[in-house]
């Protein structure tokens, strides 16, 4: 792995030395037009910056854009920012990064307020109210389904590690939530980084045994 | 919002300890209802309409800065969710010293295994609480919803659509 990090920052200087592999222009057009298509949520919009960054314009490597992916999950806050953090990085270097975020994100935010406005304007209208009634629970539902989605690969992970972290992830998913719905004035931050704790010391304490006794 | 800067916060605590999507709802939910700087129907209308919206899912938030704080909101919850993403440079640059540390894996997975656990309370919260609150046809447009969704070729943005007419028959 170390291998393959290494020779991909030396791409990534060459890039930055060399020419540019696309103006900055025609760079920002292309993530304005992302931005502004890329209705359907978070999958759709991570198929589409891979089909432009990878396929399309071969600007990073498909194993880069993977390695990318991976790394993206342990940056906080939305995903998507980041991997067009790190791709416009790659591809015109500060530059890169400031154009493909006003791309990508400037349209959809302001289409965001957009929808909000026009829902605050006519949100008395009996027709709205009983057509956001029937939203509600769609988005509930289709919530219910990005959290199986989230919890099932961890719950997978963590099932082919060994039976004991496959509990103490079943422990930490159910229990959150209940702790969610018991304890009311809980803190979130600290329920959220109390089971991230938790897990961290059982990987530590278990990465040493395995140290010891292999195959464990 | 009486206090733009905590305001400001609670936006971007809520996107530091999240890993993309809607998983900041649990941190600004407790926060804005906390401090009185939102009401739960505007959780529920702002997830709505982020769910049409384009762009990345996690971008509900600026409707929801929109409804409690108008364009200064929308400003301000924008702002608070591009900051936290620029940790990957960090992330980057430790992971190639660390690779993948298994504390760092454990704690990720732990993280995301909670805001899933509240993620889902919250949703049923949201239902009980939304106009009307929850009923045989609420259920049902849950299920179906889940069902539409897991079909690979129907886009959201049509399930929405559909859901909007569904309900201007059913709740009219």
């Amino acid at each position: 792995m170390t291998d393959v990090t290494d020779v991909t920052d030396v791409t990534v200087e060459e890039t930055e030395a060399a020419a540019p592999p696309v103006s900055s222009l025609r760079f920002l057009g292309i993530w304005l037009l992302l931005g502004a298509q890329s209705f359907g949520g978070g999958s759709v919009v991570l198929a589409m910056i891979r089909r432009a960054a990878v396929e399309e314009y071969g600007w990073i490597s498909e194993t880069e854009f993977n390695r990318d992916w991976a790394l993206i999950q342990l940056a906080p806050g939305i995903n998507l920012i980041a991997l067009t953090i790190l791709i416009g990085r790659r591809v015109l270097g500060r530059k890169g990064v400031a154009l493909a975020l006003a791309g990508l994100i400037l349209p959809s935010a302001f289409l965001t307020v957009l929808l909000t406005a026009l829902y605050v304007r006519f949100s008395g209208r009996a027709e709205v109210r009983a057509a956001l009634r029937g939203v509600l629970p769609v988005t509930v539902g289709l919530g219910l389904r990005t959290a199986w989605l989230m919890a099932l690969p961890l719950l997978r992970g963590s099932a082919r590690e060994s039976q004991g972290s496959f509990v103490l992830s079943l422990f930490l998913l159910l229990g959150s939530g209940a702790a969610a719905v018991v304890w009311v004035g809980l803190p979130v931050v600290l329920l959220l980084c109390g089971a991230g704790a938790i897990a961290a010391l059982h990987r530590l304490l278990r990465t040493a045994a395995g140290g010891r006794a292999e195959g464990l | 919002m009486s206090d733009p800067l905590l305001y400001f916060w609670f936006f971007v605590k809520a996107s530091l300890f999240s890993s993309g999507g809607t998983g900041n709802l649990p941190s600004l939910h407790a926060d804005l209802i906390t401090a009185g700087f939102a009401t739960e129907s505007q959780f529920a209308e702002s997830l709505t309409i982020g769910q049409l919206a384009p762009g990345p899912n996690g971008l509900w938030s600026v409707s929801l800065g929109y409804l409690t704080g108008g364009w200064g909101g929308a400003a301000l919850a924008l702002i608070a969710a591009l900051l936290p993403p620029f940790l990957i440079l960090a992330v980057e640059r430790l992971y190639r010293r660390i690779e993948s540390h298994p504390a760092v894996e454990g704690f990720v997975r732990g993280l995301s295994l909670a805001i899933v656990g509240v993620f889902v309370v919250i949703l049923g919260r949201l239902l009980l609480s939304g106009a009307g609150g929850m009923d045989y046809r609420s259920l049902l447009l849950v299920l179906l919803a889940i069902g539409l969704a897991s079909i690979r070729r129907v886009p959201i943005f049509a399930i929405i659509a559909l859901a909007g007419g569904a309900g201007i028959l059913l709740y009219r």
